[in-house]
Order: structure tokens, then sequence, then C-alpha cells
């Protein structure tokens, strides 16, 4: 962000004192008749006020700047050391000269001079031969330097002893500017850290695919780090996540297994961030130098225990630093946390789906005859809630009602159930209230309160005949109106005690003439634009993975 | 192309500090305020290319600022980009009557602050 200061210049580069400040102090001493000059080490000048009397510009200055061998000038300057006091030169004809060392981080950058005019000036012998030498009127130059004060030693190291407090002060100040800018660029690089992980946690919500999430932060960090590639490699049991990289950089996919396995299996031990801006002369990555130049990798961790990690190849510009991996450790902590709820919630999403299929077994199981029944009910509304577009979580819903839809048939008899003939009044009663009990058997569990009405209406016809309230059309919630439809369809095709299942083009005749009085005209529709074939598929398949399970229930039964 | 001068408003000084830095490093001349009255004063005596400006500011609010602006003649056209924090939305009607182009919700990127005025600047010149 900002330049580094350089610690100390060769002797020949100008003194860092910025050339407006050098300005400013010349100016300030010109009034009084004095000239600003700034040495290098070596003697040459770097600085030198050029709107001075000429005097100085044709007479001191160039006698400063070919210094002859018997003035000592040469000497006197080389003699100078940081620790040097102000010192006043009387060893140019007419020039006093009063200099003390430039200092910069304890460092001798440079000779301050203040020139003036000597209190022994005179158009004698030497000062002719010197404009001699120098091709200059003596007269004229006496007329230039009339107009200059005479400088006493005293009064021009005072000047001086003024001059060097000026310095230190701007100095100060410059370095605090330079102290300011640099404090500013590291909070630009904290800013920008922190709109970043705002950015990512913004998009944290839990029931997105690790991958989508993964996807957009390392989208995310490339937009702010300027790399090649940026990947994630995720050491997720469950459902083992492919390893991938995003951006520019194009690895085949053995050698991005092979940089992951490394990475994570080295990261697992070292539990902090690994930078490596020389991959040609790294051991264990020098394989990957055919194709990048750089990596930086951090774990992503919760807790000591390390998930997976997140890596970023090749720096556009230079190489990474510090700052690149504080910010990519930053990011791998914000998506750890996302990480394990993410896991936490597969498991207990997992969990609940696990208990309510057992739940739907265990109703089914009370009647041979509807085995398979919950779950192919919810196979088929969910088709149908597709198929007019509803949502995807409300699609995911209504799978869920068609499998818990039955749950109140728990409380009703077998007897009853699984009666072979038809069903006296008295039994029909009692088979009717099954949607209630099931209501009531779902209403306590919070996280599936949104079913109930799947379960509760699903028996109630469009016309207002069914039960167990007789709400008529739009007055039915649309989750009754779907499973009332699909558990009709399933019913009419599967075998039943007193009849064989019906061709599903039978099944369809019969919706269609049944529409508008048991079902909604609309959803009826809908339902028989799908096609036939889709649902024997989607039939078939239910049997077919049923018809394993039970196999192997046999199998493990089998030796007893 | 002459040096581009642009004012930035906020109360909060590290905010005026980091952009700056950022604005001074892409070559524009920057100018800062510490208030909206501030800014305001500024603004109608350099007639800065653009102006950055908080919400929140005492004296004056950066929209009341940008409203002022508007009003004035020799500073209507001046466009203005807002910062504003996190969750705060201003309605359209709000910045009609104002220079306010674009809207940058605290916490920002510096990075994508320089795009957005390289961006604004731009869509004026063009």
């Amino acid at each position: 962000m900002t330049e580094t200061a350089t610690i100390s210049s060769p002797p020949s580069a100008p003194p860092a004192v910025p050339a407006p400040v050098l300005e400013n102090l010349a100016a300030r001493f010109r009034p009084g008749g004095l000239c600003l000059v700034l040495l290098r080490n070596d003697g040459t000048i770097a600085y030198q006020d050029t709107a001075s009397n000429l005097f100085y510009q044709r007479y001191a200055l160039p006698m400063i700047q070919y210094p002859d061998a018997v003035s000592g000038l040469t000497e006197r300057i080389a003699a100078l050391t940081s620790n040097s006091p102000i010192e006043v030169w009387n060893v140019l004809p007419g020039v006093v000269l009063s200099a003390f060392p430039y200092v910069e981080r304890r460092q001798l950058m440079g000779v301050m001079l203040l020139v003036g005019k000597s209190t022994n000036f005179k158009l004698a012998e030497d000062v002719i031969r010197v404009c001699g030498r120098l091709g200059l009127d003596a007269l004229w130059l006496n007329q230039q330097a009339e107009e200059l004060p005479l400088y006493p030693d005293e009064t021009i190291q005072r000047q001086a002893r003024l001059l060097l407090g000026m310095i230190r002060d701007q100095l100060r100040l410059s370095s605090l500017e330079q102290e300011l800018d640099s404090l500013s660029g590291q909070l630009a690089n904290t800013y920008e850290e922190l709109s970043l992980i705002y950015q990512i946690s913004s998009g944290m919500r839990i029931n997105r695919t690790a991958k989508d999430f993964f996807k957009q932060a390392c989208l995310d960090v490339m937009g702010v780090m300027n790399v090649r590639g940026m990947g994630v490699a995720l050491l997720n049991n469950e459902q083992k996540q492919e390893p991938v990289i995003y951006g520019s950089l194009s690895l085949p996919p053995g050698k991005i297994h092979r940089l992951t396995d490394d990475l994570t299996r080295i990261l697992i031990e070292r539990k902090s961030p690994l930078l490596v801006n020389d991959l040609r002369g790294d051991k264990t990555f020098s394989w990957l130098a055919d194709h990048a130049r750089q990596l930086l990798a951090v774990p992503l961790q919760r807790q000591e225990q390390v998930l997976g990690c997140l890596f970023a190849i090749d720096k556009e510009t230079n190489e990474f630093d510090s700052v690149d991996s504080k910010l990519l450790n930053s990011i791998a902590n914000e998506s750890a946390i996302y990480l394990e709820n993410a896991m936490l919630f597969e498991g207990v999403h997992g969990l609940m789906m696990g208990l309510l299929h057992s739940l739907t077994s265990a109703v089914d199981a009370k009647d041979a005859y509807t085995c398979g029944h919950s779950e192919r009910v919810a196979l088929i509304a969910r088709r149908l809630a597709q198929e007019i577009h509803l949502s995807e979580h409300e699609v995911e819903r209504i799978y869920m009602a068609g499998l818990l839809h039955d749950v109140g048939k728990i409380g009703v008899p077998e007897a009853v159930l699984q009666k072979p003939g038809k069903l006296t009044p008295e039994e029909f009663d009692q088979m009717k209230k099954h949607p209630e009990i099931g209501a009531r058997i779902l209403q306590d569990i919070r996280e599936i309160k949104d079913i109930i009405p799947g379960v509760l209406y699903h028996h109630e016809r469009f016309d207002g005949k069914g039960y167990p309230t007789g709400l008529a059309a739009e007055n039915i919630p649309v989750m009754g109106r779907i499973l009332c439809l699909a558990d009709c369809f399933d019913a009419m095709t599967s075998n039943r005690t007193y009849r064989k299942a019906l061709p599903l083009e039978v099944a369809l005749i019969e919706i269609r003439r049944c529409s508008g009085t048991q079902f909604d005209p609309r959803l009826a529709e809908a339902f028989i634009k799908i096609n036939c074939d889709e649902f024997r598929a989607l039939l078939t398949n239910h049997q077919e993975q049923t018809r394993k399970i039970a196999e192997l229930q046999q199998g493990v039964r089998a030796p007893i | 192309m002459s040096e581009r001068t642009i004012l930035v408003a906020d109360d909060e000084t590290h905010i005026l500090h980091v952009v700056s830095l950022k604005l001074r490093n892409a070559g524009f001349r920057v100018i800062t305020a510490r208030d909206g009255a501030e800014a305001l004063e500024m603004a109608q005596q350099e007639h800065p290319d653009l102006i950055i400006t908080d919400y929140h500011m005492p004296q004056l609010s950066g929209l009341e600022l940008c409203q002022r602006l508007k009003q004035d003649e020799s500073t209507s056209k001046i466009p203005a980009i807002m910062l504003t924090a996190r969750g705060y939305h201003l309605e359209p009607h709000d910045t009609e009557q104002s220079g306010i182009l674009r809207m940058i919700s605290k916490p920002f990127s510096p990075r994508q602050l320089l795009a957005t005025v390289n961006e604004v600047l731009e869509g004026v010149a063009a």
C-alpha cells in the first residue's frame, strides 16, 4: 500500500527530505540574506536555494561545488559524523558556512549548510582571484554582495540552530504523516477484510449447499485478493465433496486430488496457514511448479478439528504475504462456523427424515396391503406440486405431508384396517377419525406443524362432501387437495383385498370423471397432463427399492 | 486530463483517512470535511468533481447536503456517492432531489469504493 521507507540510502541518492520542505525552509532564511544548501555525503549538492542572491549562485555555490584543495572544505565535510555539532567554517574567501549533519534514523544522510556573507568580505586579493577563476567581474560581485548583511560566526551559528530545530519539526511532521498513511493503509486492508467477511457471512444460510456457499466465498475472495485460482477441499465423510478450484487456473482432476490430499494432510498436522512463495523449491509441492508459482492454504477448523481447507494459487501481481494469509484465515474461520452448522443441520435433518420414514413404515406395516402407500403418495404429491410450480420449500413440505398423511391410522384398530369386506357404519366412523388423530399426533412437533393441513384435510372433497370438516373448494388448504388426489390415485393403482390394481390410464380417466366433485378441477387438470410413463417410472422405481430393502431384511432374518 | 478533485465528508476520522489515502494513491486530489455544513461550504468553494458523503453526520445529514447542493445552480451537477449503515435503505424519492448516484453500505470495501468512483466519473463524463 505505502512504500516502505528505506533505512539507509546509497551515498549518491538524494537525501529523503522532501523538496517542498527544503523550499519552505530556504524561503524562511532567504530574506535574512542566507542561502540554504544540502550536500550529499560525498559533498555534491543535493539541494540549493535557486532563488538566492546571485552572490551565492555565481560565487559561493560554485566554490562549494568545486572546492579547491587548499580550502580544506572537502576534508571538513568528510569529517562530519551523525553526532557532530553545528560548526562554523571560514574556509572560503568572503563566505561563512554553518554546517551540521543531516541525520535520519541515526544515519548520516547529508550535510546541511547555511551560507552567509562573511564579516571579512572585501574586494581583496583572494576574492578577486576566485572571481578570475570563475570568470566573474569582481566589481559586479561586490555590488551583489552589498545587499547582503554580514554574518559574524555566532550569528550564523544561531541561525543554523534555528534551522536545525525547524528541520527536526518538519521531519517529525512528515514521519507522522507517513505513519498516518501507513496506518490508513492497514486500516483499508482491515476494511477490505471486514467487508468480505460480512459479505460471506450474509451468505451463510444453513440450507444452502456447502458447494454453493464455498463457490460464492471463493469468488468473493478472488475479487479482493487477485489470485489465479481459489479452491476448497472438504473432509466431509458423509457426502464426499469433490475438491474444486475456481478461477483461471486449470489443473487435471488427478492433480487437484493430489494437491488437496497433500494440503489437508499437512494442515491437519499444522493447524495454521501454509504459505509457499516458491513452489519449485518446496519439497512437498515442487511437482506443482509446472502449473503454478505460489500457494497459500488455510485449514477450515472448529475446536481443533480440521474439516477441510481453503487455498489460493498464484497472486497476480506479487507474492502472498501475511496480510493475505491473515485474510484467508479469517475467511476460513467464518466458513468453518458455517460448515459446522451445516453439518449439524444435515445430521439433524437426516435424523428427522429417518424418524419420519420409520413412523411411516410403522403405519404401513399395520396393513400389509397398503405397504409402501405413504411413500408412493409422497412421491406422487411431490410430482404434482412441482407440476403446479410451487416453491422448492413447499414441494418438500408436501412430500413430508405425503409421508405422514396416514399416521393417524396408528389409532385405528387393525381389525378395521385389515378387514377384507365392506366396513360397517361404525367401523367406517372409526376409520374416518384417522386424519384428526394424525393431526393430533403431529401437533406438538413444532418443525412440522406446517404439514398438518395436509394430514387433516386429505379426505376432504372439493364439493364439500368429504371428512372430517366438510370444507369445500378453495377453503380446503392446497396441501390437503393435492394429497387427496395423490392418495386416491395410489389407492386405485394398487392391489386391494377386494380388487386388483387398476391400470394407470383407467385411474386417470377416473380422476377426470371426479374433477370438480371429489377433486380440485385445476389440480386434476395439471395431474392428467403429467405423462403416464413418468408415474409408472416413479412407482416402479419405488417398488424396486422396497423390494431390495425387503430382500435385505429377509437376508438378515434367514439364519435365525 | 487535469487532476480531479473529490470531496469526502464523514464525521468518522478513520473513514476520512482510509478513503483519502485510497483516492490519493489513485491520483485524485482529495479534500475532506468532518460534517455536512463544512462539506457544503467546501463544495461551494471548490466545486469538486465528485462528493463521497456519509449519511449520518452532525449539523447537516449527507442527504440534506446533497439536496442543498442540487438546489444551488453552481453545484447542482456534482455527482455524489452516499455511504450508509448496513441495512439502511433510502427510497428512490429521497434521492430524487439530490445528486446521489450510488449508495454504498458500511462496512465497505475500499477497492469497491474506488471502482464505484471511477464508474461514476466515467458515467458523468460520457
